[in-house]
């Protein structure tokens, strides 16, 4: 019985944070196996102490950065869409109140000659504009080209 | 560190300093991978993991109040990546578990204990022991923490890490024993 008692105490021993005295020192100095245990368990901690520690690796910092950079840019892309989101639901719905109310107001009718008149006028434009189309592609090509561009040195600077 | 320096440097992080966040990692990366292959024994997985601390780090620093040391904070951070790895709390683990009290007689010579296979067998015993006395047995052999710092990583009772790692250790002790018969 004593033995579990004496058992108990051997790490902390070896650990230099209890000193063995009275039963228990007597008892480790009797009981081979005990000894034994305390033998083993110093044996233990010198090899604890001695454990190798493994280095990190060479590139260990770059490339946490670079992953820190990366989940960075997901993250702003996240908010990105989510803003455009939102931006999209607010127009969507100023859009439906101002039809609800056009209809609500009777004003729909009026609203219905407006849009014909417009819609005339961008007709009347349009055949203006069509001896042009041809410049205003290459020049909307342009800009799309220039803008992708831009997109790409920027993903590219992100990651 | 010196605290002084310490909180200069989480300063510079929160303004969005890139060099001083390099800096924090180059400063700590050897006792976060280290501390985590220990525990891991996997140094593929364990750059994940201490590349994992590093990013929580990067995304907890704007809340960090300074109550507690850097290096407190970071250890908590490393726990916690370990044991989610594991899948476990720290709590989980019984220490009235019959397999852990079930006693070792050792008999017959004490053949190769001391010698340099020790070191082998010391690291499979590790690997088999539950993940939070991997991790204590880790943190605490490693460049001497003592069991305050340890205590105050984990949020436990200073009298609850002492016990864990001498079970820790009474574990291994009796896991080399089983290997040797």
């Amino acid at each position: 019985m004593f033995c579990d008692e004496a058992l108990d105490t051997v790490e902390a021993i070896a650990a230099g944070d209890l000193m063995p005295v009275g039963r228990v020192a007597s008892h480790l100095e009797t009981c081979p196996n005990c000894a034994l245990a305390l033998t083993r368990a110093r044996q233990l901690e010198a090899s604890l102490q001695r454990r190798a520690v493994p280095a990190a690796p060479a590139q260990f910092t770059s490339r946490t950065l670079a992953r820190i950079r990366r989940a960075r840019w997901r993250s702003d892309q996240f908010l990105d869409v989510g803003f455009n989101l939102a931006i999209g639901l607010i127009v969507l719905a100023v859009l439906s109140a101002v039809w609800m109310l056009l209809h609500r107001t009777g004003l729909a009718g009026v609203s219905t000659d407006a849009v014909d008149v417009v819609g005339s006028g961008f007709v009347a434009l349009a055949k203006r504009v069509a001896p042009a189309l041809p410049l205003y592609v290459g020049a909307a090509a342009l800009l799309v080209s220039a803008l992708g561009l831009w997109w790409w040195a920027e993903r590219d600077a992100a990651l | 560190m010196e605290d002084v320096h310490e909180r200069e440097l989480v300063e510079r992080c929160r303004s969005g300093d890139e060099h001083a966040f390099q800096e924090l990692v180059d400063c700590y990366k050897d006792l976060v991978f280290a501390l985590i292959a220990r525990t891991i024994q996997d140094r593929s997985r364990a750059e994940d993991l201490a590349q994992d601390v590093f990013l929580r780090i990067h995304r907890g620093l704007p809340y960090f109040r300074g109550e507690a040391r850097l290096s407190t904070w970071i250890y908590r951070i490393v726990a916690n990546v370990c044991l989610q790895e594991h899948g476990r709390p720290p709590a989980a683990v019984s220490f009235d578990d019959e397999r852990t009290r079930s006693r070792a007689t050792p008999s017959g010579p004490d053949r190769q204990f001391g010698d340099l296979e020790l070191r082998d067998r010391l690291e499979k015993a590790i690997a088999r022991l539950p993940a939070n006395y991997r991790l204590l047995v880790a943190a605490h052999y490693l460049n001497g923490v003592q069991y305050e710092g340890l205590a105050e990583a984990l949020q436990m009772p200073l009298g609850t890490v002492k016990t864990q790692l001498y079970r820790a250790k009474q574990q291994l002790r009796r896991l080399l024993e089983t290997d040797l018969k």
